[in-house]
């Protein structure tokens, strides 16, 4: 039993480092697919059919669509670096996020159910994701990506033996 | 968490041995009785264990059986009927076939009523609640005592007038009413309920892992009941509530379907023709006179606000009385269409004082009361004030009360923490940001004048001190207390012990300034949030509230 003078234990474990190419490969693809369909496509149709289209206006929506997709591009490695968790038998506590960054502290014992995703894409690259469930409606499930398959079934395990659901 | 899933109790067959080989002295079956009686009596009865009412019973299977009222066949005959009246008007005055309709129509729903009526029925063990209907598709519910979150009694004005009530089960499952028996008659409700709460009381106590919830461990096997009054809402606090509910958005909406409802008449162009004479009216009119008319059409439209407000609010919740009995809050309220709810204390998640800024200057609060699986998530607290725990009454009353609805409440010493002046600084650059985009989209389009938008600064500004002004946090020995408000001002208390999860966040102008947010989520509903806290406070607020949640979920195994 912890007691409440033990400190939360600061996250150091990484994810692996695949998780860049799963990224890559699903939100990094549509974005691609999403700026090229604006290039090619809402470009040509607006200056047709917008009588107040202008090249400055071209300018700016070109910059917008390459500042998006760059930050699409750039966004896996770095959410890569950021992202660390740990898990001590009591609590599993998740560090993320660049922009928005956000730390999450879940007592294990009062979730409800846990999940191992896996993915076409992140089979491919040999990943799994862990999701835990807890009571609360909104913000309510708590995600672990890019974790090796076997690291995976061993947290998966080790939280559900904290939680007791074994014992009876 | 042991209120919201333990699948592994132990099996209530041993309890029912354990519990019928204690002594009893009452044989016949106690929730017969009228529970208050039962209750009132009780106090007074005992300093000798008072054994558990529904124990003599305890060793036959089913506690209580029954099926719907048959009165309910004559309600929904007057229902069906209502709904025929358009049918038989046709049939009457249009066309003859209208009336094979509605002996139809009549037909079909008074066999479905009376298949129900005669399908439906129920039964209550020692361990759960079955509910079976239906001819063709037969279906069995079966919902577990200590799953049972809440047993409302609602009763409309017809309903009444035949004794009947209907009984909705809730469960702890989040989806609101898991089964609504419409309608009981009155006594056999009772009996329903008395006998339902009984059981699951016992079944509460009996295993060590449970008792931990809430009452000490070595508490009697049948917990002595006292019940008495927290709160009484006045025909007083009720008219206030009325007269400081300014509903402004209802006035919007009625507006907007009036003007829908012309369009759809056909009559667009002649309200049209009407607003604009009457502009015109009102343009050749001199200015004190037309600043007259305007004043006396506000009084008009706010005096009639209020009084639709106080009448609702006195249809809603005339004679609202709030009981305290053992370990369960009730309710009791409604005009026309009486409720009767039941909260296990246990059960409360949150609790929340609302100012609105009416409110707030007449130092009158609302007190709502969050609870798992609890229906706010589904917005159905405003419409029909589903937890609303004390519909209105003075702050201080409203605080003094908080130790009924938060046991361990009255120990606490809340020292409030401001949060970080920062957050000016923040919105100020929120509102720098925004005036920017604002002024880049409007100036090459209105020219000079989108240069206003700049005046967005010192609003947000402005909006950042007020925020500020009230902002404060304060952690207790078990609860968590915010308090918030830019006009108005809102309290919100959590018991650590019911915390799920903590999350720290930061967004790109939090990082610019080191502040972050921390939100709180409990079993059902959404989180509260604490805003404008530094990063190295809120750091250690979150681990500080995980460490208890892990040492109670812990407790809770």
């Amino acid at each position: 039993m912890p007691s409440a003078s033990t400190p939360v234990p600061v996250p150091s474990e990484r994810l692996r480092p695949a998780v860049v190419w799963w990224w890559w490969c699903t939100e990094g693809v549509v974005a691609m697919v999403m700026v090229g369909l604006a290039f090619w496509l809402l470009r040509p149709w607006l200056a047709e059919h917008w009588s107040a289209w202008s090249p400055g206006l071209d300018l700016a929506l070109r910059a917008a669509l390459g500042v998006w997709l760059l930050a699409n591009l750039l966004a896996p490695p770095l959410q890569y670096v950021r992202w660390r968790f740990c898990y001590d038998g009591d609590l599993l506590v998740l560090r993320h996020g660049v922009l928005f960054v956000a730390e999450r502290i879940v007592p294990v014992r009062r979730m409800q159910h846990v999940d191992l995703l896996r993915g076409p894409v992140e089979r491919l690259f040999g990943l799994a994701t862990l999701v835990v469930h807890t009571a609360g409606d909104d913000g309510a499930t708590f995600r672990v990506p890019g974790l090796a398959v076997a690291r995976a079934q061993e947290l998966r395990d080790r939280i559900l033996e904290a939680r007791g659901d074994g014992r009876r | 968490m042991a209120d919201v899933d333990d699948a592994s109790r132990p099996a209530p067959a041993d309890r029912v041995a354990a519990d019928s080989g204690a002594p009893e002295s009452g044989t016949a079956p106690a929730g017969a009785q009228e529970p208050r009686a039962r209750q009132g009596a009780e106090p007074g009865a005992a300093p000798a264990l008072a054994p558990e009412p529904a124990a003599a019973v305890a060793a036959a299977p089913v506690l209580a059986r029954g099926q719907l009222h048959p009165a309910i066949l004559l309600l929904q005959l007057f229902t069906v009927l209502r709904g025929l009246f358009l049918p038989v008007l046709l049939g009457v005055w249009v066309a003859p076939w209208f009336l094979a309709v509605a002996g139809l129509l009549l037909l079909v729903q008074m066999g479905a009523a009376l298949l129900r009526f005669v399908t439906l029925e129920y039964a209550l063990t020692a361990d759960e609640l079955r509910v079976r209907d239906g001819l063709l598709h037969r279906q069995e519910r079966r919902i577990p005592l200590d799953r049972v979150q809440d047993l409302g009694f609602e009763s409309s004005l017809l309903r009444r007038a035949l004794g009947l009530v209907v009984v909705q089960v809730e469960t702890a499952s989040g989806k609101g009413v898991e089964v609504r028996l419409d309608a009981l008659g009155t006594a056999a409700a009772e009996h329903l309920r008395a006998v339902l709460l009984a059981a699951r009381d016992r079944g509460a106590a009996a295993p060590p892992a449970a008792a931990a919830d809430a009452r000490p461990t070595d508490a009697p096997a049948a917990p002595q009941v006292l019940q008495w009054l927290v709160h009484r809402t006045s025909a007083t606090a009720l008219w206030w509530r009325g007269v400081t509910d300014l509903r402004l958005s209802a006035f919007l909406v009625l507006g907007f379907s009036a003007l829908e409802l012309a369009d759809r008449l056909g009559l667009r162009g002649s309200v049209r023709g009407v607003v604009r004479g009457a502009s015109d009216w009102l343009g050749r009119l001199p200015p004190l006179v037309l600043a007259t008319v305007l004043v006396l059409a506000l009084v008009v439209v706010l005096g009639f606000g209020v009084v639709t407000s106080t009448c609702s609010s006195f249809v809603q919740f005339f004679g609202f009385e709030l009981w305290l009995s053992g370990d369960v809050l009730q309710r009791r309220y409604g005009l026309l269409t009486t409720r009767q709810k039941v909260l296990p204390r246990v059960r409360i998640q949150r609790v929340a004082l609302e100012q609105t800024w009416l409110r707030w200057l007449a130092g009158l609060a609302v007190v709502k009361a969050d609870s798992a699986g609890g229906s706010r998530a589904e917005g159905e607290d405003q419409a029909s004030g589903f937890d609303v725990v004390v519909p209105l009454a003075e702050l201080q009353a409203t605080m003094a009360l908080l130790p009924a609805l938060l046991p361990g409440f009255e120990r606490e010493v809340l020292v409030y923490r401001s949060g970080s002046p920062r957050l000016v600084a923040r919105t100020a650059l929120q509102g720098v940001v925004l005036a920017s985009v604002l002024a880049a989209l409007l100036v090459p389009g209105l020219g000079p004048a989108g240069w206003f938008a700049f005046t967005l600064v010192p609003v947000s500004g402005l909006l950042g001190v007020l925020v500020y002004r009230k902002l404060g946090y304060a952690l207790g020995d078990a609860h968590v207390a915010l308090r918030q408000g830019v006009f108005g001002l809102f309290h919100t208390f959590v018991p650590t012990a019911k915390i799920q999860a903590v999350v720290v966040r930061q967004g790109p102008f939090e990082q610019c300034f080191g502040l972050a947010s921390l939100a709180v989520h409990v079993a059902g509903g959404a989180s509260t949030t604490l805003p404008h806290l530094l990063l190295a406070d809120a750091r250690a607020l979150a681990a500080e509230l995980a460490q208890r949640a892990a040492v109670a979920a812990a407790a809770d195994w």
